[in-house]
């Protein structure tokens, strides 16, 4: 194994000391298999234990650390050194307000994904003792994709159209109100629409794309959005039909 | 311990610099402005064909004339531009799934092209040019 010295500058930010962020250098000694995580790990327990930044399962499945690597949005357990020249610049994912150093503010993320209403809706409950909800391949994957989401935010840091106007609910609830939406056994639809199929919901979306472009999961939350948008205007247009609902 | 949390604002007029993508977002928005001015060009040529002999040859002078040639130019530059651009996106919004399968995003953009080359080549079998 060959090892390489990697010059890691990270923003900072510790409000209880700092104005505004800046950022920090480490020269850090790191190993070719190597992943940004695990140089930001070997900062943490070797050079200054005041680095924060939010991590959990260092194999690409909780989301959790999605920070801004070189300008470009991504999960630093996937972003491998080798990919890298000696200097590798980390900021906390664009568009949120920053708790500390690397860490952001999800609170409005939260906030927009219960609006959403993101599980299923049954038409009718029914006891454990009638067994699950059957469903063929072909309805699995009507929704499959979309319900790769892992919450990790990227898509929301890559949004101009969030970064400018905060009401946007944004890619990733978005992108989940559709998977459930397209899914055989829910039936929330329209509970959901007053929410999606606003103004500050599918219709705030200028189809930039970025959103899809960072995905680490190809969830493609922008091709769910232009779906919605089409669902959504054929609803309206319909509704001048006769015995259509206003 | 309070909490203090760092707000960073997007420039409203200048983000779209910071990233190709941006770019390439803004590139093909503004290429529909030239597509629409182009419309505008063809239906003021339409209500000078209705006045007359007289107003028609006018347009169709101004449209050939060194000035015409170059902005058909431009024009005909950002139209590709914009169709390309909204071609490749379109297997996003149009999401076709056949049994267990979804159609191939290629297929749908081929189908495009093939449509429009297709419409083109009518038009220029209309137009007595091909």
């Amino acid at each position: 194994m060959s090892q390489r010295t990697m010059e890691l500058e990270v923003m900072r930010y510790r409000p209880e000391m700092d104005d505004k962020p800046f950022f920090q250098t480490y020269s850090v000694p790191c190993e070719e298999e190597w992943v940004v995580l695990d140089a930001l790990n070997y900062v943490k327990d070797e050079m200054d234990r005041t680095l924060s930044y939010r991590w959990s399962c260092h194999m690409f499945v909780c989301g959790s650390c999605g920070m801004v690597i070189n300008g470009e949005p991504k999960l630093a357990c996937k972003a491998f050194l080798r990919d890298y020249d000696g200097k590798i610049r980390i900021e906390p994912l664009h568009n949120f307000p920053i708790e500390r150093d690397l860490v952001i503010v999800q609170d409005d993320f939260i906030e927009k994904l219960e609006s959403v209403k993101p599980y299923i809706i049954p038409k009718q409950e029914k006891p454990l003792s009638e067994g699950e909800y059957l469903q063929t391949p072909a309805q699995l994957k009507a929704y499959k994709q979309y319900s790769m989401c892992m919450n990790c935010l990227l898509c929301y840091s890559a949004c101009p159209q969030y970064g400018l106007e905060e009401k946007f609910v944004g890619p990733a609830a978005l992108a989940l109100a559709h998977r459930y939406n397209m899914d055989s056994r829910d039936v929330g639809r329209s509970a959901r629409e007053h929410v999606v199929a606003s103004h500050d919901g599918i219709w705030a979306c200028s189809f930039v794309g970025a959103c899809s472009q960072v995905c680490p999961k190809d969830v493609d939350p922008a091709g769910a959005i232009q779906q919605v948008k089409f669902s959504s205007a054929v609803d309206y247009l319909t509704s001048f039909l006769p015995g259509g609902k206003r | 311990m309070s909490r203090k949390p760092y707000h960073r604002e997007m420039s409203k007029t200048t983000w779209f610099l910071k990233q190709s993508r941006y770019q390439h977002y803004m590139l093909h928005e503004i290429s529909s402005i030239f597509v629409a001015i182009y419309v505008g060009v063809l239906i003021v040529g339409l209500f000078r064909l209705a006045q007359g002999p007289d107003a028609w040859a006018g347009w169709l002078a101004a449209v050939t004339s060194p000035i015409g040639v170059i902005f058909h130019i431009i024009v005909f530059i950002f139209a590709i531009i914009h169709t390309t651009s909204w071609f490749k996106a379109v297997p996003q919004a149009m999401r076709i799934q056949r049994g267990e399968e979804i159609v191939p995003g290629k297929l749908i953009i081929g189908a495009h092209y093939g449509v429009w080359a297709a419409v083109s080549v009518v038009v220029l079998l209309v137009a007595g040019v091909a």
